[in-house]
């Protein structure tokens, strides 16, 4: 079956608000047929959102700000750990909850992304997990994540770094 | 896991630095230093010493102590033996300057502090190379603005290697009576100073700094490789076969002298291409104050370029180069060392004063612990002054070259006293209560989808 193609670039440049177009657009979805959003960058946390409600995902990057992600269902639902990119080995974070914060912070100025990281940190539940993406790895953050008692899990994702950190118990 | 804390003694190699940079100024307001007098001239030795291992050199190793870091996600060596550069390196330049008085004649006691000095200089450096090729040597991928500093490293130790055979002939001629020409080298000591270790770190670290706060991107593709490539080869081609023209001036190697001394004006004008495309496809809409000052910075590179294009075809290379390096020290690498001054300063003091106090209630933002309508007037002061010094020095104007540096000296001192004010917060406290940065509105331009909590299972 022909996926649904969503075409929310020109709405991102305007700097609209494309999720409840997203879910709408999930749920007028047929059984078994796929998902195919054209925007202007990765969506990296909608990725986790759509993975718990049983989509797989593959990222194609056209060009500078020109992305297509196309979304299938029938994987396997996978609340209990977040989606690790196709390929990669098992993490320390393997045996972590599902993210319950996400903060896209690609586009900031630093220190902007260590200041919301730290202030959604202060607000998690012992235990629970935030994941955020920045464009770059966050040296100052570490150590004072690490004084906070955090879990941290980075990797390197396409355009930017994944950092998984869990607030110790 | 990596931790990268901050380097302790960054903000003492500023404080000395700048300390230094006033110093030399008081000298070039006296009149006892270039462009005044001679390039050999005690007084031009030690202020452009003072310059350029006092001001530059600390300004660059506290700086690269705090970014090498941030570059390779990797941490020093030691943060101890940052404090010991700093020591041997201050205190060797302080008998540095007393040797220079004791071969000019003034006090010719003093003539073996110059070697002396310079050997403790050599120290503090090598432990400073040290302690930066660590995490250099370490990282993977390396990036441009890595590499370039490491090429940068490599023209400090050949700059470095130079300076010690200047001061060990000058210091005792009749020990080595063959090696008494390299004192016509010079110019190579300067280029290799100037250029291959000042001018391609600056590049390199600016390659970093620039994006960062302008929101930019970092990767800077086949223009970045080429500006490095190209410099580094034209540096290395000018330096040597500069200083083999000295004992074997045939037409080839004067030749080669011309290629690399060609090839250092494409890097710069790549280069300075390449840093119109950061600004030009920056996404923060609005440019900082240390951003946009650091065109100026650009500017004087630009322009010291050109002006040694133009004197090179006149052949009147040797009567501009002392305007040459007033523009390259004051213009260029002062100016945007200056510039940048204003963004890191702020930004350590930051991180040490509230970084712990993130997510625990409001605390300043980092722009809070500056007041630019403050510091604008000193930068401008800076510049037209740095500017108008420069056209006095080309014109051979001593007087007008030292009321020009007048309004230079006391924007420095002016800048000094900002970056105390940022550094203590002075300015945090009048500043309106900030609301803590993550309602502060998003400046990205990505939706709200990705920044909001997600939905809890």
């Amino acid at each position: 079956m022909e996926p649904l193609t969503l075409d929310l670039r020109e709405d991102l440049r305007r700097g609209g608000e494309p999720l409840p177009r997203i879910l709408q657009a999930v749920d007028q979805l047929a059984p078994e047929q796929g998902l195919r959003l054209l925007t202007t960058f990765e969506p990296l946390p909608l990725y986790a959102v759509l993975g718990r409600k049983g989509f797989g995902h593959e990222a194609i990057r056209h060009g500078e700000g020109d992305w297509e992600i196309r979304f299938r269902p029938g994987a396997a639902p996978a609340p209990a750990k977040p989606a690790a990119p196709r390929g990669a080995p098992a993490a320390p974070s393997d045996g972590w909850p599902a993210p319950s914060v996400f903060l896209d912070n690609r586009g900031l100025q630093p220190p902007e992304p260590m200041v919301r990281i730290l202030d959604a940190f202060e607000h998690l539940d012992a235990g629970a997990v935030l994941e955020a993406v920045n464009e770059r790895d966050p040296v100052f953050l570490y150590p004072e994540l690490q004084a906070r008692g955090a879990a941290i899990h980075t990797e390197k994702v396409q355009d930017g770094v994944r950092l998984l950190i869990r607030r110790g118990g | 896991m990596i931790t990268n804390r901050l380097s302790r003694w960054t903000p003492l190699f500023f404080l000395l630095a700048l300390v230094n940079f006033v110093g030399a100024q008081a000298l070039v307001l006296a009149g006892v230093t270039w462009p005044a007098t001679s390039l050999g001239a005690a007084g031009t030795l030690i202020a452009i010493h003072l310059l350029v291992i006092g001001w530059l050199l600390l300004l660059v190793l506290g700086a690269l102590f705090q970014f090498v870091p941030v570059i390779t996600t990797l941490p020093l060596g030691s943060q101890a033996a940052a404090l010991v550069c700093l020591v041997a390196v201050e205190g060797g330049l302080l008998g540095m300057l007393a040797g220079f008085l004791g071969v000019a004649g003034v006090a010719p006691r003093l003539a073996w502090l110059l070697p002396a000095g310079g050997g403790v200089v050599t120290t503090g450096i090598s432990i400073a190379i040290w302690n930066l090729g660590v995490p250099l040597a370490r990282a993977r991928p390396r990036s441009l603005p890595g590499r370039m500093v490491t090429t940068g490293l490599a023209f400090l130790v050949a700059t470095v290697t130079l300076g010690l055979l200047f001061g060990s002939v000058l210091a005792a001629p009749a020990a080595m009576p063959g090696l008494a020409p390299i004192l016509g080298g010079v110019g190579e000591h300067a280029l290799a100073g100037l250029g291959g270790w000042f001018t391609l770190t600056a590049m390199g670290v600016s390659y970093k700094l620039l994006p960062m706060f302008m929101l930019a991107p970092e990767d800077r593709g086949a223009l970045g490789r080429w500006v490095h490539v190209v410099g580094a080869t034209g540096f290395t081609l000018a330096v040597l076969a500069g200083l083999a023209a000295i004992w074997l001036p045939i037409a080839v190697i004067v030749d080669l002298r011309r290629a690399g001394d060609l090839a250092i004006g494409l890097a710069v004008a790549l280069y300075l291409w390449d840093v119109r495309r950061i600004y030009r496809d920056r996404k923060r809409v609005s440019i900082e104050l240390h951003n946009g000052v650091a065109i100026g910075a650009f500017a004087f590179l630009g322009v010291a370029v050109a002006l040694a294009a133009i004197a090179a075809a006149v052949h009147r290379l040797d009567a501009v180069a002392p305007s040459l390096v007033f523009l390259i020290v004051f213009g260029w690498l002062g100016g945007l060392g200056i510039a940048q001054l204003y963004k890191i300063v702020p930004f350590l003091a930051w991180l040490v004063r509230y970084g712990g106090r993130l997510g625990r209630g409001p605390v300043p933002r980092v722009q809070d612990l500056v007041r630019d309508g403050a510091a604008l007037p000193w930068f401008i002061a800076y510049q037209v002054g740095v500017s108008c010094a420069a056209i006095a020095a080309v014109m051979h104007r001593p007087v007008a070259f030292r009321i020009a540096m007048t309004p230079v000296a006391i924007a420095t001192i002016g800048l000094a006293v900002e970056y105390w004010r940022a550094w203590h917060a002075t300015y945090a406290g009048t500043a309106p209560n900030a609301p803590p940065a993550a309602a502060a509105g998003p400046v990205t331009k990505h939706p709200s989808l990705l920044i909001n909590r997600g939905d809890r299972p």
